[in-house]
């Protein structure tokens, strides 16, 4: 059984692009055939963090319009076997994308695929409305700061009403959790920025990950990796955890994974003290 | 990347155009003389009441008891003055011929009178089948929402209470004819009696809200007031106070 996943925020710049392509390798590495498509049509952000911006041929667009097909437009990663690349165009507008052509081609992925990752354009408008339309689950990309949850929360009414499950009118409904990103424990703490619970308490959906604002996914996003293959970053780590979580399992929450081992030295001292 | 055939053939088997019937909710609304100061100022205050409720509603005019108002010019502006105050003006209702006229210069359609005029002349001229009941005598009906309600998102209990089983976010709003209650914490709007009812109440777990209103008076965060109890509330009306009290 495959499943659409819509990675959305509302707000730009809180880390949807940086989070498909984390979520993406990790469900590759893990095994699972994966696809992640860019949504944010014209500004095409996705490819070139994962690598492969001087591989694109066809494109999401190409492909809706007839131009292409899909598997001209599909790009397979080159570190990792199940990673597969849906870039989108540069040129055209989001006018470009059909609630029809976007059917048919999710249709198309689900039949090889364990998991389509759709990274959404910021806003609420057409292209983010058509990445979450026929979304199985959601994984909605918060900063703890008051605007971008405000949005979440916006976007969250939006999954509860205008997605193809919900409409279905049946009780389904999009199975949404929340992934906390640019999370700095000690803004939090001194109250410049929202605190976990204080996010939770608003939003009130499950917690699937918190990922650590963390110099490295600059750097990764520069080298075209996806966050996660960097075993060294706390936020690699991070969002592992959170792919686990993902596919169902049961992994403890830890604010900062990248802490372990001061933490394990702090055991120590402990004891000899 | 491919020629321009590939791209014609497919918007071939694309429909160009599909029709469909189809039923929708507009607001009337009634204007009792010329759209003047006073009347302006009384609208904003009516839209200040549920800023979201009315963004964008589909609204025609009714003009029954405004009969002088059959100008062209009086109308377009009257239309800006609205369409300005995000109120999407499509027509008229219930105008004299001169006032269809007026309308049809001013680009809105004229409607016959609502509802009730046609089923009225209906069943008197006994020549097209009457229907089978008549419309049942409106119930109150209450609303319950078992989730959240979010940011943006409005719910409106027209005909009874409101019950929500969840929080009321910032920037959402809980409107009911009746009592609104709400099993969770209220931050955004909530209006409680919007027809009129003073004796209803707004009940919340813990109140946090940007606005309170009771049979259109209302109190806003700014002058809650310190003092004003959070946890476990009833809001009601005490003459023309709105006040605050602890269930506890
Ligand atoms: N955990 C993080 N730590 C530090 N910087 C981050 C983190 N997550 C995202 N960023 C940075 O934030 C910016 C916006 O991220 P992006 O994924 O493009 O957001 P969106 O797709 O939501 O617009 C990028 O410069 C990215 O490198
Ligand atoms: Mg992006």
């Amino acid at each position: 059984m495959s499943k659409v996943i819509v990675v959305t925020s509302g707000k730009g710049g809180v880390g949807k692009t940086t989070s498909s392509a984390a979520i993406g390798a990790g469900l590759a590495m893990r095994g699972h055939k994966t696809v992640v498509i860019d949504f944010d049509v014209g500004l095409r952000n996705l490819d070139m963090i994962m690598g492969c911006e001087r591989r694109v041929v066809f494109d999401f667009i190409n492909v809706i319009q007839g131009d292409a097909k899909l598997k001209q437009a599909l790009i397979k990663d080159r570190r990792l076997e199940n990673l597969h690349v849906l870039p989108t165009s540069q040129t055209r507008d989001k006018d470009a994308l059909t609630t029809e052509g976007v059917k048919k081609v999710l249709d198309e992925l689900r039949e090889e695929f364990d998991y389509i990752v759709c990274d959404s354009p910021a806003g609420i408008e057409r292209g983010a409305h058509l990445a979450m339309y026929y979304a199985d689950e959601a994984v909605v990309v918060t900063n703890p700061e008051v605007s971008s949850v405000r949005d979440s929360d916006r976007v969250l009414g939006l999954l509860n009403s205008k997605t193809a499950l919900a409409e279905k009118g049946d009780g389904s409904a999009v199975k949404a959790q929340l992934l906390l990103t640019r999370f700095d424990q000690n803004r939090s703490a001194n109250g410049e920025m929202m605190s976990v619970e204080d996010v939770l308490e608003i939003l009130a959906i499950p917690l699937l990950g918190i990922i650590p604002e963390s110099t490295s996914v600059l750097k990764a996003s520069n080298e075209g990796t996806p966050v996660s293959l960097d075993e060294k970053s706390p936020a690699g780590k991070a969002y592992m955890d959170a792919v686990g979580r993902l596919v169902g399992e049961q992994i403890e929450m830890r604010v900062n994974p990248g802490e372990q081992r001061r933490g394990f030295f702090q055991r120590l001292l402990g004891r000899t003290a | 990347m491919q020629s321009g055939k590939s791209a014609a053939q497919t918007v071939a088997t694309v429909k160009p155009l599909q029709i469909r019937g189809r039923t929708f909710t507009a607001i009337a609304l009634h204007l009792t003389g010329r759209p003047d100061r006073t009347f302006f100022e009384a609208l904003e205050a009516r839209l200040n009441q549920t800023p979201l409720f009315f963004d964008n509603a589909p609204l025609v005019i009714d003009l029954e008891q405004a009969a002088g108002l059959d100008s062209a010019q009086e109308l377009m502006h009257l239309t800006a003055e609205l369409r300005r105050r995000k109120l999407s003006v499509f027509g008229i209702q219930s105008g004299t011929p001169a006032q269809a006229r007026a309308a049809a210069e001013a680009g809105l359609i004229s409607l016959p009178g609502g509802r009730d005029a046609a089923l009225e002349r209906v069943s008197r001229q006994g020549s097209r089948p009457v229907p089978a009941a008549p419309p049942a005598p409106k119930e109150p009906a209450n609303l319950m929402i078992n989730q959240p309600v979010r940011s943006g998102q409005t719910v409106f209990a027209d005909r009874g209470d409101l019950i929500v089983v969840g929080s009321v976010s910032s920037g959402a709003e809980v409107i009911a004819a009746g009592n609104i209650h709400i099993y969770g914490r209220l931050r955004g709007r909530a209006l409680a009696g919007v027809n009129g009812d003073t004796s209803a109440r707004i009940f919340c777990h813990a109140l946090d809200a940007e606005l309170l209103a009771i049979a259109g008076l209302y109190r806003t965060s700014e002058n809650l007031g310190a003092d004003t109890p959070r946890q476990y509330v009833q809001v009601h009306l005490q003459g023309e106070v709105l006040r605050i009290e602890s269930l506890k």
